[in-house]
This record gives structure tokens, C-alpha cells and sequence, in this order.
């Protein structure tokens, strides 16, 4: 079953990799965010969300990747979902977090696609 | 008077700013931040009206707190208090304060934005060109709340129908994803994921109950505790029951991004809508399960059915001086029942009728395994009584304990009509007299394969004289049922016997089945139907 909630951070070529497990919910989303911020505020602008480990997201914890998604618009940032599950995919597809993010099957990919952009 | 001279003065100075006011209003309405409303604004107003110290404050409700949204003089939040919010639009002009200009805005939401202002850079005063000017950009200021707030409410409102596709289509994945899941806990798993992600639910728990007693949960996330995770006043609940078995399913803490809010509506038709699939996939498992047993069953009973065929003779012997018919009607596809007549190498004839307790394979195996094991002692002459002791050890070693053989065996000379019987446990034999009397042949021992104690059986000698006949059978004759669960009986067989003396054994044995059948009526037949008669004619 779904674990509590935990996250963990890396840089890798310049590209921050957020590694999460568990469901991604308010609680979820708000760690993933303060996170988020955490890097942002000190310049870095391509990111790599690794859901791998969370297949259950709720649409509050959608709403918080929205939010990322937002800032990094305006700073001209780059966001790859990596290693979904086929239901969150789906979700994802359907909330049009696609038009403003990327995804990639695996975190290496995710920070291809980064280096290409 | 009016003063049109310098009225009209204003009106072109104005409409030179028309520009500056269309630009102004983009930017505002660009902003995607309230923040960044508020800063606009102020710097749209520096620039236009030349001044030095221009301060915006924000409040949602009327009787909180100002809240600063873009003040680069701290100390103007001092001066707050003399924004007043008691009308939808106020201005006024303190020349002896420090700050000149206070004005108040309330807006479509009930909200309110507070303007301080403090001198002009030239530090002349506010002329009626200045004081349009400013309404005029605090309108613009409204305009672009009212279209933030719009757009706002627009996004909203798209996430929210976008969530409302993807619970639907969660919904009916969900229903075909299950159905393809192999095991009840993995099905489980994945529809309480579903109904605790698509109803924004904290956590959720799903007890499975026997009797009422809890013999099994599932909750998320893992480290809940679910006893003290049920004791939430904030929790929806449905219950399935299904064949002695409860599944109830409780959600719990609605989230939002301001905290917790009641589950509504919505939430319990999703709920009720998943607890029905997984009703449907547990149900659907069982009934495949049921068919693919049956299956196996039937599979099982058509290889039983070929061995049963093949050791039961598709034709009895000829013997000269005799005739002799038999017949076997397993009551399912194959049954435990077994007859044979051969005639050995010493001229003698073997009769030979059994019946294994249960059916299908493993008793179709086990008459096969006396068939082949009798055929062989049967050549090799062994005296009967030894013959039984041999049988009864190969049986008892070869079947699981609730598995025997009763055997009813008989060689007969047909020169002579001696006949040397052994009985282990079956149905007496019925031989008929000349004089048409009936004697029982019972000769002694307990079924083959149900003791291994070494226990001795014993034989008997009888003799069939012309135009006498012996009737060998399985219980499946007198123990055959009626619709008032009455027996056909052995008095009834034996009247039978008494009363029908054919002189055909084939017509005897159609005779005895029709007369079985015409008791039992539409009864189904419960069990096997076999039955051996030899008419001894010369």
C-alpha cells in the first residue's frame, strides 16, 4: 500500500531532481513545493519531478504542481515529470499539465530532454 | 458658473493621455499577481501624476486588517486609519497631513484597495487635472481587479471540470482495471487509492468482516492507525456485503489547500460508485473461479470416463450352456461401479462386480487398479481366499483411507456349474432356484482396501443348475430414490427377480432398468446402475 509521504533532492547537470514517494496531497504537495522554492530562490530553473514512487495524486497536490509550473513560466523554467504511473499520466493529460510541462520515462531522459531545450 | 474655458482645457489635456490610460489598463489586466496589480499601479501613478510617495493597501473583508501590497515608505501603513471604508468610493485631500491624498476602493467582492499619497515632486498642489486623473486610474485599477478575479474564477472553474473528467475516467478505468487483477488484495489496493485520490480524502481505510469480526484491513497512507483514524468526525462510509462477507470502505479529512472541508455529495456517489465495482469484481472473481472448477471437473470426469470404458467390457463372453447380459449406467458422466466376465485360460469364467466409494478420477483409477491386478491373480490360479487377502493389501496400499472396493467374485465352471464365490462387502448376490426360491449368496469379508490387519475372507461353494439364474448388482439398484425420498428397495428387487423369469438375461436386465426408472420416475439417478444375470440353460 502507499507510504507516508517523503521527498529527497540532487542537482544533476544543473538540473534539480525531486525524487518522491508516497501520496501526493496537500501534504505532499506543499513539501514538494517548499522544495521547489528552496532551489528556485537560488536561481536553478530546470527541474525534474520523479513520481516514481507516488501513484496516488490528488487534485490539491495537482493544484501545487500547478503552482510550480506557474513560477517556472515566469522565470522562463523548464519542469519533466519522470517515471509515471499509467493512471497519473492519465490525470495529468487530463488536468493540461502537459501544455506548460514535459515527461520522460526515466530521470536520465528527463535531464536530456533538459540539456536539449 | 461653469467655467468651459477651462473645462474644455482639461478635456484636451486628457484626451492626450488617452494612451498612457488604454496602456496603463493592459498592464494592470496583464498582472497575474495581485501583488504585482498592486505595483503596477503605483508606478503607473508616480509617472503620471509626478508624485514622490505613493502607497497601496489591500483588505479582503471590511473589518480586517490593511494589508500592505506595495508601500516603499513603511511608515504610510500608519496612515491607514485614515482610509475610510464606509462607502464603495471615497477621495479626500489632507493638505496638513503628511500624506495629501487617501482614497478608498471597494470592489466586486467585497474587497477594498487603500490609496496613500503623499506630495507631488514639485510639491504643488493637486489641480482638478491631477484629481481626474487619479479617478480615472483608480476605475482602471477596479477594471483590472474585476478582470483578475475573472480570470481567477476561469481557471477554477477549468481545474475544477478538468477534475470532474479525470474522477469519471478514474472511474471507469478503475472498473476495467480491476477486473483484470488477479487477487482480491491488489483489487482492494487499487480501488480504495482511487476513491481516497479522487475525493481529495487525507487518508482511507477498508476492513473486510466475517460475522462482524474484522478479519482483515487495508489503509492509506501505511502508518495510519486506523483506530484512531475511524474516530474523525470528517469521514465518509459505504458497506458491501457479499456472501458472508462485509467490505466496508471509510474515507477520511477532505483536503483543500486552505485545511479541511466537509466531504459533499459528489464524494458519496463516487464512493457508492466504486464500492459497487468492487461488489461487481469480487462477485465476477467467484463466479469465474466456479466455472473454471467446473471446467476442471468436467475435464476430470471425461478422463474418468475413458478409463471407466475401457475396463468395463463393451461385450460379455459367450458360454456355452449359459447366457448372460449386464449394464452400467454411471450417474454422472462416470461413476465408481465395475462388472466383468471373462473366461481364463483353465476354461473356468470369472464374474466379477464392484463398486469404489466416490467418483471421477480417483475411483475410476482404483477399479482400474483392481481390474488389472484381478485379471493377473485370476490366471495365475490362486485359491480365492488368497486372491482377497492379495487384492485387499495392493488396494489399501494404492488408495487414500476413505477410498475401499466392495467386490463381489465368482468362478464358475460351466461344465459343472460349481461356483466358488468370494464377497468382500458387497451386495449379496441373488441366485433363483428352480423351485423359485431366492438364496442370497453372502459370502464373508470386509471391502478390499478398508483394513490392512490381515483379516482372512472367506469363500463359499455354490452350484447353478439348468435353468437356474444369479443376479449380481451394486446398491445402486435397491438404494435408487423416488421424488418422497423412498428406496426401490431389495424386497422389490428380490420380487423382481422372483416374478420376471425371461429367458432372455439381455431382456431381464432392460426389464429391471425399466422397472427401476418407472419408481424413481424424474428423479435424477443418484447413483451408478450395474447389474450382471446369468441364465444357466443346459
Amino acid at each position: 500500500m502507499v507510504a507516508d509521504f517523503n521527498l529527497n533532492s540532487e542537482v544533476k547537470n544543473d538540473c534539480v531532481v525531486i525524487s518522491t514517494s508516497g501520496y501526493v496531497n496537500n501534504l505532499g504537495g506543499q513539501k514538494i513545493i517548499d522544495e521547489f522554492n528552496e532551489h528556485h530562490q537560488k536561481g536553478l530553473n530546470n527541474y525534474i519531478l520523479n513520481l516514481a514512487d507516488s501513484k496516488v495524486v490528488n487534485s490539491i497536490g495537482i493544484s501545487f504542481l500547478i503552482e510550480v509550473i506557474e513560477k517556472l513560466n515566469e522565470s522562463d523554467g523548464k519542469l519533466v515529470f519522470t517515471n509515471l504511473d499509467p493512471s497519473v499520466d492519465k490525470t495529468f493529460t487530463i488536468m493540461g499539465l502537459f501544455h506548460y510541462a514535459e515527461k520522460a520515462d526515466n530521470v536520465d531522459d528527463g535531464i536530456k530532454l533538459l540539456g536539449n531545450k | 458658473m461653469i467655467d468651459f474655458e477651462k473645462d474644455n482645457a482639461i478635456v484636451e489635456r486628457l484626451s492626450l493621455q488617452v494612451s498612457s490610460f488604454q496602456e496603463g489598463f493592459k498592464i494592470l489586466s496583464d498582472s497575474k499577481t495581485l501583488e504585482e496589480i498592486g505595483e503596477n499601479f503605483v508606478h503607473l501613478l508616480r509617472g503620471n501624476l509626478l508624485l514622490t510617495d505613493v502607497n497601496l493597501f489591500y483588505k479582503k473583508k471590511e473589518d480586517e486588517n490593511w494589508q500592505t501590497l506595495f508601500a516603499p515608505n513603511i511608515k504610510s501603513k500608519e496612515f491607514t486609519e485614515y482610509l475610510k471604508t464606509s462607502e464603495a468610493f471615497s477621495l479626500s485631500y489632507e493638505d496638513d497631513k503628511l500624506y495629501k491624498v487617501y482614497s478608498t476602493l471597494r470592489c466586486v467582492d467585497e474587497s477594498y484597495f487603500g490609496l496613500v499619497i503623499g506630495s507631488k515632486i514639485d510639491r504643488s498642489g493637486f489641480n482638478s487635472l491631477d484629481v481626474i486623473t487619479l479617478q480615472i486610474f483608480i476605475r482602471l485599477l477596479d477594471n483590472a481587479y474585476q478582470s483578475y478575479i475573472s480570470k481567477i474564477k476561469e481557471k477554477n472553474l477549468i481545474f475544477s471540470l478538468n477534475h470532474k473528467v479525470v474522477q469519471l475516467n478514474s472511474l471507469v478505468d478503475t472498473g476495467i482495471e480491476i477486473t483484470k487483477l488477479e487477487n482480491y488484495t491488489q483489487l482492494l489496493e487499487l480501488a480504495l487509492e482511487r476513491a481516497v485520490a479522487l475525493t481529495n480524502a487525507s487518508k482511507g481505510v477498508l476492513r473486510i468482516l466475517k460475522n462482524d469480526k474484522v478479519i482483515g484491513s487495508l489503509r492509506l497512507p501505511n502508518s495510519i492507525n486506523i483506530a484512531e483514524a475511524l474516530e474523525s468526525p470528517d469521514k465518509i462510509e459505504t458497506r458491501v456485503d457479499y456472501r458472508g462477507y462485509s467490505y466496508i470502505v471509510t474515507l477520511l479529512d477532505k483536503e483543500s489547500r486552505k485545511g479541511k472541508v466537509p466531504f459533499d455529495t459528489t464524494d458519496e456517489i463516487l464512493l457508492m460508485a466504486f464500492a459497487r465495482q468492487v461488489h461487481g469484481a469480487v462477485e465476477n472473481k467467484q463466479l469465474h473461479k466456479e466455472a473454471l472448477e467446473n471446467e476442471i471437473l468436467k475435464k476430470e470426469l471425461s478422463v474418468a470416463s475413458s478409463i471407466q470404458k475401457k475396463i468395463i467390457p463393451e461385450k460379455l463372453p459367450s458360454i456355452e450352456g449359459y447366457e448372460i447380459a449386464g449394464i452400467n449406467i454411471p450417474s454422472k458422466e462416470v461413476g465408481g461401479d465395475y462388472y466383468d466376465c471373462r473366461i481364463l485360460e483353465n476354461g473356468k469364467v470369472s464374474l466379477v462386480m464392484a463398486d469404489v466409494t466416490g467418483k471421477g478420477v480417483p475411483a475410476s483409477l482404483l477399479v482400474s487398479s483392481l481390474s488389472a491386478s484381478l485379471h493377473a491373480y485370476l490366471e495365475m490360479n490362486i485359491p480365492l481366499d488368497e486372491l482377497a487377502v492379495k487384492l485387499n493389501k495392493l488396494i489399501y496400499a494404492s488408495s487414500t483411507s476413505d477410498k475401499f472396493i466392495t467386490c463381489f467374485i465368482s468362478i464358475l465352471d460351466p461344465s459343472t456349474g460349481e461356483l466358488d464365490i468370494i464377497n468382500a462387502g458387497h451386495n449379496p448376490s441373488l441366485l433363483l432356484k428352480k423351485d423359485k426360491t431366492l438364496s442370497k449368496i453372502e459370502a464373508g469379508g470386509v471391502a478390499f482396501g478398508m483394513f490392512d490387519m490381515g483379516l482372512p475372507f472367506a469363500t463359499e461353494k455354490r452350484t447353478i443348475d439348468k435353468g437356474e439364474r444369479i443376479l449380481m448388482y451394486t446398491d445402486g439398484i435397491p438404494e435408487a430414490m423416488n421424488e418422497n425420498d423412498e428406496e426401490y428397495s431389495d424386497e422389490r428387487l428380490e420380487n423382481f427377480c422372483i416374478d420376471k423369469c425371461f429367458h432372455d438375461a439381455a431382456k431381464f436386465i432392460d426389464e429391471i432398468v425399466a422397472d427401476v426408472r418407472s419408481f424413481t420416475k424424474d428423479t435424477p439417478q443418484s447413483d451408478d446402475i450395474t447389474a450382471l444375470y446369468l441364465i444357466r440353460n443346459k
